[in-house]
């Protein structure tokens, strides 16, 4: 047997069994919620969620928070005295599987309604299961597209970056800084930022000197950093929410740019400073205000909700929420509402109307008012600038 | 673009390429022992990091030791491995064998995914933080770990290979199997060891990158494809055409970023691959395996 016969065998096996595991995810976990005291047929809600895979790091929380609230609102009596159960399925961070386990949700659990997905390819990939369905979604993911490229029917809790950028944007306008490099990951919350951003850094002061780019999973950015480094750049501004950022932050520091490296609501995990070190110190990014509470008007509804969510996660996980877990919370929270403001038996086109009419709900992210044309419901109110200083969140005045 | 900032590129490429070379290392000792490329291998890097955060963070171990408790645990992981699932295909058929490494690469994630989490977990620098400067061009004091870890590896391998009997035996594995048997060399037991040696060689590139870039239970997938496209480039079953492939990969990818862009320097790496694999099928150092009738 010649050895080019045998590479293209062995390529064939690869895929073979690449589309037999693949396959075989599809029937990966099912968790049915719990059943509480409420004997009624529960209200079923699906939750698309990526437990494994790169953002199984965010499916976590998000999973946690939802399992934790579930219970809540049904010892609490249910709504409309029905408990509700929550079908958490994992899309193992794939579009494909996405879609495989939406229809599922909806064919065999027959949902009325879907949050999710973690990410914003697979909160995309679903949407034409959701859209024959006719049932709404509520992503808990950040990017732009999911609300700018709009769907009646699909709903966002996340910030999404066109909330997030123009705020950062504003903020490197009143440190004074002119020259900025762009450094971000090629996948799809990285390249969502970047569209953005170069769709908006023209109508600010700023110039964009530098645009480099790295793929999730990199080891090392130097060459990247070093490409800034000779492109005269007075900031640094890095779009990404996987580990690689606290890659960029080291190799930046290793590198000696002495810059400000400002990041996005994507770094906002504990996750990120453990990483980075001491090169996490005075990175500065955008994100809702969970992250240290003090952000919230005291006294305010807004503080009330958080401080009660927070204090309730960490005594049950050992761990503060982070901000995927608030997400979760909204999206759990804006359809559960939605429903207790409907009789009893309702549609799936009159729960779609009725989330749409939400006005001034105060969730985890901020204050939610959607309308026909703005299903992500927040504003610049609901972000604060952070500054890592002493390896914890500081508020950046 | 100065001359520092040219040697920052080349220093980049060397660090990256150090690390594909050592992962490169792996496949390249198991296709000689056993005609598979395994696609475990990437997890063997993973598990490197992994162990030794887990021995380092929640065993309270010293640095060094959880070092060489992460390498070892790998190294007896790849052994199991062997004797687990590529040894009970009792018939050796390739491709049945590579199936069995998808799949055990499979089960090595996920294993990882359930008993340490699904964040990343970081490990410290080997010896502080700090670079020293090379003409002005800035080197990490953790590449010159990398770099020498890898010099070292390569070092110790030549040395099984020529200077020791058991290094003599596995290359007549390598050279011919049915006739390395003839002569009273137990193949299984060859196998058995260039597994616990691909092992070793992933897990100790996974340490030395982890208190660089932070480890996870999905990092081994990404790491081991460069690791293959570099073995594939220097020419499969020669450990320095390994180390060859895996620095030019790395260099490759530096000046691709240096003169075009960040963002198609994986696809400029694979087009130089498939121009390279075009010309020289065998890759760069490969021997023509073609046999003659």
């Amino acid at each position: 047997m010649t050895t080019t016969r045998w590479y293209f065998a062995s390529v064939v096996a690869l895929f073979a069994a690449m589309a037999v595991v693949s396959l075989s995810a599809c029937g990966a976990e099912s968790d049915p919620g719990d059943d509480g005291a409420a004997t009624a047929e529960p209200y079923r809600i699906g939750a698309v969620l990526s437990l494994s895979g790169t953002y199984a790091g965010l499916g976590e929380p998000e999973k946690n928070t939802i399992e934790m609230e579930v219970e809540r609102i049904n010892d609490a009596g249910g709504v409309h005295g029905r408990p509700i159960e929550v079908i958490i399925v994992d899309d193992a961070t794939d579009a494909e599987t996405a879609v495989a386990v939406t229809t599922r949700l909806i064919e065999q659990d027959q949902v009325i309604a879907l949050i999710g997905a973690t990410g914003t390819g697979a909160t995309m990939a679903m949407r034409q299961e959701v859209d024959r369905a006719g049932i709404p979604q509520v992503s808990i993911a950040g990017g732009t597209v999911i609300t700018a490229d709009f769907h009646p029917l699909v709903f966002q809790t996340a910030w999404s970056n066109s909330l997030v950028v123009p705020f950062t944007l504003r903020y490197l306008e009143e440190q004074g800084v002119q020259k900025v490099a762009l450094i971000a990951d090629s996948g799809g919350f990285g390249a969502d930022g970047v569209a953005v951003i170069k769709d908006l850094i023209g109508a600010t002061s700023l110039e964009l000197v530098a645009e480099e780019s790295f793929n999730p999973g990199d080891t090392d950015m130097t060459a990247q950093l070093t490409k800034i480094k000779t492109s005269g750049a007075e900031a640094v501004l890095m779009w990404n929410a996987g580990r690689e950022a606290a890659t960029v932050a080291k190799n930046m520091a290793a590198l000696d740019l002495g810059i400000q490296l400002v990041g996005s609501h994507g770094n906002a995990r504990l996750e990120f400073i453990e990483g980075a070190g001491p090169a996490a110190e005075d990175f500065v990014f955008a994100a809702g205000k969970v992250l240290v509470p003090e952000a919230y008007a005291p006294g305010s509804d807004e503080q009330v909700v958080a401080t009660d969510f927070i204090e309730r996660y960490t005594e049950r996980y050992g761990v503060a929420p982070d901000t995927f877990a608030g997400h979760a919370y909204d999206g759990l929270y804006l359809v559960v509402e939605a429903m207790k403001r409907l009789p009893e038996e309702f549609t799936a086109e009159e729960l779609r109307d009725e989330i749409e009419s939400t006005n001034g709900f105060v969730g985890i992210g901020g204050v939610f008012t959607f309308s026909p044309t703005d299903h992500n419901g927040l504003s610049d109110d609901d972000l604060v600038m952070y500054r890592v200083s002493g390896g914890v969140w500081t508020l950046e005045k | 673009m100065g001359g520092t900032e040219l040697l920052q590129f080349v220093l980049a490429g060397l660090k990256n390429g150090s690390i594909y070379a050592l992962v490169a290392l792996g496949f390249t000792l198991i296709y000689a022992a056993t005609g598979v490329i395994n696609f475990a291998q990437g997890e063997f890097y993973m598990l490197g990091g992994m162990l030794s955060v887990w021995a380092y963070a929640d065993l309270g171990l010293p640095l060094p030791l959880a070092g060489l408790v992460g390498v070892m645990a790998t190294a007896a992981v790849g052994g199991v491995f062997e004797l687990g699932a590529i040894r009970q295909r009792k018939d050796g058929d390739p491709l049945a064998l590579i199936v069995i490494t998808v799949g055990g690469s499979m089960v090595l994630s996920s294993m990882a995914r359930h008993l340490f989490g699904p964040n990343e977990r970081p490990l410290p620098l080997f010896s502080g933080g700090g670079s020293v400067s090379v003409f002005g061009a800035v080197l990490e004091v953790q590449t010159i770990w990398i770099l020498g870890l890898t010099a070292l590896a390569v070092v110790g391998l030549w040395y099984l290979y020529n200077r020791t009997g058991l290094g003599r035996a596995m290359r007549a594995c390598a050279v011919n199997r049915d006739a390395a048997r003839i002569v009273g060399i137990d193949t299984r037991l060859m196998v058995t060891v260039s597994f616990l040696l691909a092992a070793a060689l992933g897990a100790l590139a996974g340490l030395a990158v982890t208190p660089l870039t932070q480890t996870a239970f999905d990092v081994g997938p990404t790491v081991g494809i460069k690791g293959f496209a570099a073995a594939i480039l220097g020419g499969l079953g020669n450990p320095i055409a390994a180390v060859v492939g895996g620095l030019v990969l790395g260099m490759l990818e530096s000046v691709s970023i240096a003169f075009i862009s960040s963002t198609y320097k994986d696809a400029i790496a694979l087009i130089v691959l498939l121009g390279v694999l075009f010309v020289r099928p065998q890759g760069i150092l490969g021997r023509s395996r073609r046999e003659k009738v």
